[in-house]
């Protein structure tokens, strides 16, 4: 490969602290080459910032590869980039053409606040998984594993809607910053599956209400969440998540479903 | 959102099968309307139903707007749409434009506010003349293209509501998917092709 | 002074576990209640205990540096998970997962250990399946199994390539579920900078929140480190880069032993570097090597492009050094082999670093399609980052530093030589011995954190004499003013050079003196460059920032400033170990034929390592034992 070297000019939020003022500042990325990924690509900006004495841009990843869903830059106004099916680390600086100017912002939700520069808080995501995402199962004395038939096709629509990352691209990109998809991904994933099933209309019931509580906003249909999910997940699984809402309220309404707090029975 | 919006839908679709009995000359529209006024009570019932279920409507979208507005205090410097339809871009412009499109009609051809020269007429048979009323209005090229531009609005609104009502209430299949996501654009364009027909007819001369 | 004691079980392989069990003793419910456990990290291993940990009563402080517990590096497995089911009844058995273990460790393993893992490794599945994770499935409903790395059975379980996000989270689930419940508290963004020993017991732990940059103490009555491995000590690795040594390495200062940290497998196939601005190295599967050939150039620099090279100026290295297994030998075996490769000069690519894996043969055999059905997402993620199109030319790849068989030592009951401190998963020096086998590491995570560690803290909680202890606590109020120096003198520096530069520096010199291959000259120069480099380091990094605040590079800093003492004894290991088994290849100890010549002699045992203040760390050797299954050379040839 021959030494092809780019040059970038880019407009980074800067932002120090949850509830100071932020601003774009521009910088210069040089010697950047095809094969960078984005991330490295920053990771040279730093770099040069810590040269100057200046304090890098503040940005979140971790594994690199596609999968841990830290990642959460909004490239030119879309979350993860150009390019679709993939995060940010995923992207590699041969996707732009030399000379480009490149905006970097954060998720912008009120759901998720900036921590510094393009660093978001997205615990509201793990406190709408705290609030039902789950099986309540014990550890231990599970039957045998093929006890439960599953079929293939089943099991596959669970998956799929099961790959979600956790990242919030679909909620840095819906207009009304709601969280549906990723509420969606989860409900849909555990009520396909026979597991799920006896805890489900309490799980949709409560994860929507934890993701309202939370200030996220509705969903509009408009299905930019799927287009930028890294993991293509359907918004088909929304039309789902609704009907299992629709089912919590028709079907199971007037049952008991409080459960009893754990040192309930304890003498 | 997505019920009452399905209920208008379903008023929406009735009133342009209705209106299309103008193609079936003055008698048929007029008595067709003096068959509706000759039930006060139900026609009043409906009225007040269809009022309320536009009134939810209309709170509902501001009530989830202002949600919306909060739900993203700063808002991007850029911002690019990967698929959103323009439909659906536009959803709060085309209600806002049809809301007041709405209000002109009814002044203009259910009141006759706007129009009071035939407000009382009637015609040969004794019913109100709804047929020369219709006439009157779309042989004016102002009202035809005020009436042509409600109906771009309504078609842009429904285009959308129609399959995002659909998926708000849960219906989902793998195989009837694309069916059921064509169903917006599809009854938007039938009933705003039934409604146009009717302007354009009464102003190209086809119907007099 | 360290006493080794594995107290391991006598009696029969088969009952050791459960007649260990029975003899523990337990903690009553009311007592329970009563108890706070910490545990740090929350991959597979760190998810699983806290959450069974919390099922069981325990009041569980759970920390991770993530800004969520479910993005642990576990999350990165794709392969898939073994279990000795026997459900394709193809003649799998515990016995035969314990013996693939044993001898894929080549011989550095404990037996019961490993025993055990095997017969668990069968519940773990059931586990799984009730918390909803969606393995893949056969068309009648029952779980589909492959075969996976060599193995002649097929006891792999997997959810397309996301094996260990799926398990993960269902262990973050589980996870949340006890957080709802209040029996478990969260504590995200925050990082372990030290350990709180009282009465030499592990009592607690110094923790940094990141977002605030606050320093605090957090008092327990026992604590569980579930921290990962080391391999980004070599700066490039496949590890996410979050990935560190501090914890366990905090834990050897305290007095924890450190066991074979010699012992880091090498992938053999990554994407190789593409220049000074990698970050790190992306895997692709090993499954690629059951249709591509690893080939390079019959002359060094040639610099013809693949294409226009004959056939009869490729060298097929591994299938003419190893006609019986050809492309598919081991991972150790095929890494050193591509080594030798490049440094005979063969190498291609920006640095020489890089075989050819070639499609050609198969795609002309079998035809494009199948190819493209088969591996056609792994050739896309190629193509997406070098550009290339591995249909047209060959692929190029590289070994890379991928996991750590060692780590901290512990004893039967994954307790290390600090009464109180317990350490699960890949942070501890476990089962795998001196090679670990594919998709094994989400199964010891998982047999460690949901059906291990729950009984064996049980009885240390149940037998220890353990004060009531407060945040405040005078050894908590010092460990914590320790760390806040600690961080202070790294603000302090003001240096020119950053905290990469310092990694990177490092990470070349282990991967060049104590990576795939070693040997004595090479190691005694990397013993005398460290302590150099370290010098450097605390004279001359560039820290920004304040410490009271969010600061990335005060955190990255951190974790080097620890790799540059650590490098040190992982070298001191690999000199020590005068032989070559598994991942530890000894330049000096191998056949005629370049394979490894194993010691079982002198070197049948688990060098445990205690750390000396400004002293060389004291070697104390836990001998092993093959009662059930005795040694044999590895031959692939």
């Amino acid at each position: 490969m021959t030494a092809h070297v780019m040059k970038f000019t880019l407009k980074i939020w800067r932002q120090s602290g949850p509830n100071e003022r932020g601003r774009f500042v521009t910088y210069e990325a040089q010697d950047v080459s095809p094969g960078m990924s984005f991330l490295e690509m920053l990771d040279g900006v730093n770099q040069r910032l810590l040269g100057t004495g200046e304090e890098p841009v503040a940005f979140e990843q971790d594994c690199r590869e596609g999968i841990c869903g830290s990642c959460s830059l909004v490239i030119n106004g879309i979350p993860h980039g150009p390019d679709q099916g993939i995060t940010t680390c995923q992207l590699y600086m041969r996707r732009f053409s030399d000379g480009a100017h490149i905006t970097i912002e954060p998720w912008r939700a009120k759901a998720f606040p900036i921590l510094k520069d393009l660093v978001v808080d997205r615990s509201a995501l793990d406190r709408i998984m705290q609030a039902g995402g789950y099986v309540s199962v014990n550890t231990g004395g599970a039957v045998d594993g093929n006890v439960l038939l599953i079929g293939k096709d089943q099991a596959e629509t669970a998956m799929d809607a099961a790959s979600c990352i956790g990242c919030g691209a679909c909620v840095a990109a819906c207009k009304n910053a709601s969280a549906m998809l990723f509420v969606a991904a989860k409900v849909s994933h555990l009520s396909t599956l026979p597991q799920g099933r006896p805890e489900r209309a309490r799980r949709v019931t409560a994860m929507l209400e934890a993701m309202d509580r939370e200030g996220f906003g509705s969903c509009g249909n408009q299905y930019e969440c799927e287009a930028v999910c890294p993991k293509n997940i359907s918004t088909r699984f929304i039309a789902v998540l609704n009907r299992e809402y629709l089912r919590a309220g028709i079907v199971e309404s007037g049952r008991p479903s409080e459960p009893e707090s754990p040192h309930a029975e304890s003498s | 959102m997505a019920l009452t919006g399905l209920g208008l839908v379903v008023y929406v679709v009735f009133h342009m099968l209705g209106n299309l009995q103008l193609f079936e000359g003055p008698h048929a529209l007029n008595s067709y309307a003096a068959f509706l006024r000759d039930m006060p009570i139900l026609l009043w019932a409906a009225r007040i139903g269809l009022l309320s279920m536009a009134g939810l409507h209309i709170g509902l979208a501001l009530q989830l707007s202002i949600r919306n507005y909060r739900a993203r205090p700063l808002e991007y410097t850029i911002h690019r749409y990967r698929q959103a339809s323009i439909a659906s871009r536009t959803m709060a412009i085309s209600g806002m434009a049809l809301l007041l499109f709405v209000g002109f009609h009814l002044l203009h051809l259910t009141a006759g506010v706007i129009d009071p020269a035939f407000a009382d007429r009637r015609d040969l048979e004794g019913y109100r003349d709804v047929y020369g009323k219709v006439v009157h209005a779309f042989q004016n090229p102002f009202m035809v293209t005020l009436y042509l531009a409600g109906q771009l609005g309504l078609g842009l609104h429904l285009s959308h509501a129609i399959a995002s009502s659909v998926q708000t209430m849960g219906f989902e299949h793998a195989a009837l998917n694309r069916l059921l996501k064509s169903l917006g654009p599809v009854i938007g364009v039938i009933v705003v092709l039934g409604n146009v027909a009717i302007i354009l007819a009464v102003f190209l001369g086809l119907v007099r | 002074m360290t006493r080794l004691d594995s107290k391991i079980p006598s009696g029969p392989l088969e009952s050791k576990w459960d007649r260990h069990r029975f003899s523990e003793k337990l903690v009553s419910p009311t007592n329970k209640r009563k108890l706070t456990i910490i545990v740090v990290g929350t991959g597979l291993a760190g998810a699983s205990a806290a959450s069974t940990l919390g099922q069981l009563g325990y009041h569980v402080e759970c920390f991770c540096f993530h800004d969520s517990a479910r993005r642990a590096h576990s999350i990165a497995a794709q392969g898939g998970i073994n279990a000795a089911k026997n459900y394709q009844d193809d003649g799998d058995s515990v016995g035969r997962l314990f013996y693939d273990t044993i001898k894929g460790g080549d011989f550095r393993s404990r037996e019961a250990n490993v025993y055990r893992l095997a017969q668990v490794s069968t519940q773990i599945i059931d586990q799984c399946v009730a918390l909803g994770i969606p393995f893949a499935r056969e068309y009648g409903g029952q779980l589909a199994n492959r075969s996976f790395g060599g193995v002649q059975v097929s006891r792999t379980f997997y959810c397309r390539g996301q094996t260990g996000q799926q398990l993960l989270l269902g262990a973050y689930s589980a996870l949340c579920w006890q957080i709802e419940r209040g029996q478990v508290t969260m504590h995200p963004r925050t990082e372990l900078l030290d350990l709180i020993l009282v009465d030499g017991q592990a009592r607690g732990i110094v923790a940094r929140d990141l977002v605030t940059g606050r320093i605090s103490a957090h008092t327990a009555h026992a604590v569980v480190l579930a921290t990962g491995g080391y391999s980004n000590v070599y700066y490039l690795s496949t590890n996410a880069s979050g990935c560190n040594v501090t914890a366990t390495y905090r834990a050897w200062k305290h007095g924890a032993a450190f066991a074979n940290p010699c012992f880091t497998q090498i992938h053999p196939t990554a994407i190789p570097p593409g220049g000074a601005h990698q970050a790190k190295l992306t895997l692709m599967s090993e499954s690629l090597r059951n249709d591509g050939r690893l080939w390079v150039p019959r002359v060094p620099s040639d610099q013809r492009s693949p294409g226009d090279i004959p056939a009869a100026d490729r060298d097929y290295f591994l299938e003419r050094r190893y006609p019986r297994f050809g492309n598919l030998a081991p991972r150790d075996i095929a890494s050193r082999a591509v080594k030798v490769a490049c440094d005979e000069g063969h190498g291609v690519g920006p640095g020489g670093q890089g075989v050819y894996l070639d499609f050609s043969d198969v795609i002309e055999q079998q035809g494009l399609e199948v190819v493209r059905e088969r591996y056609g997402n792994l050739f896309d993620m190629y193509h997406r980052i070098t550009g290339e199109d591995a249909y047209q030319v060959p692929m190029r790849i590289y070994p890379a530093p991928h996991y750590t068989m060692g780590g901290l030592w512990v004893d039967y009951n994954l307790m290390s030589t600090i009464p109180g401190l317990f350490v699960i998963g890949e942070a501890n020096f476990a089962d795998h011995g001196a090679n670990r086998l594919g998709a094994s590491s989400l199964m010891q995570g998982l047999a460690d954190g949901y059906f291990i560690l729950p009984y064996t803290i049980g009885h240390y909680l149940a037998t220890a004499r353990l004060l009531p202890l407060l945040d405040d606590h005078a050894e908590a109020r010092e460990a914590t003013r320790l760390v806040a120096t600690r961080i202070n003198r790294l603000l302090a520096v003001k240096g020119r050079r950053t905290a990469a530069m310092f990694h990177r520096e490092l990470g070349a010199l282990l991967w060049n003196h104590c990576g795939m291959s070693r040997h004595e000259g090479g190691l005694t120069s990397a013993l005398r460059s460290i302590p150099k480099l370290r010098e450097e380091f605390w004279r001359d990094v560039m820290v920004p920032g304040a410490g009271d605040a969010f600061n990335q590079e005060l955190e990255y800093a951190g974790r080097v400033a620890d790799y540059l003492e650590f490098a040190e004894l992982l070298c001191h290991d690999a000199l020590h170990r005068q032989e070559s088994c598994g991942a530890h290849f000894r330049e000096e100890y191998q056949t005629e034929d370049g394979e490894p010549r194993r010691d079982d002699a002198h070197f049948a045992y688990v060098a445990a390592w205690e750390y000396r203040d400004r002293a060389e760390p004291v070697l104390h050797k836990e001998p092993l034992a093959f009662e059930f299954v005795p040694p044999t050379m590895r031959s692939y040839q």
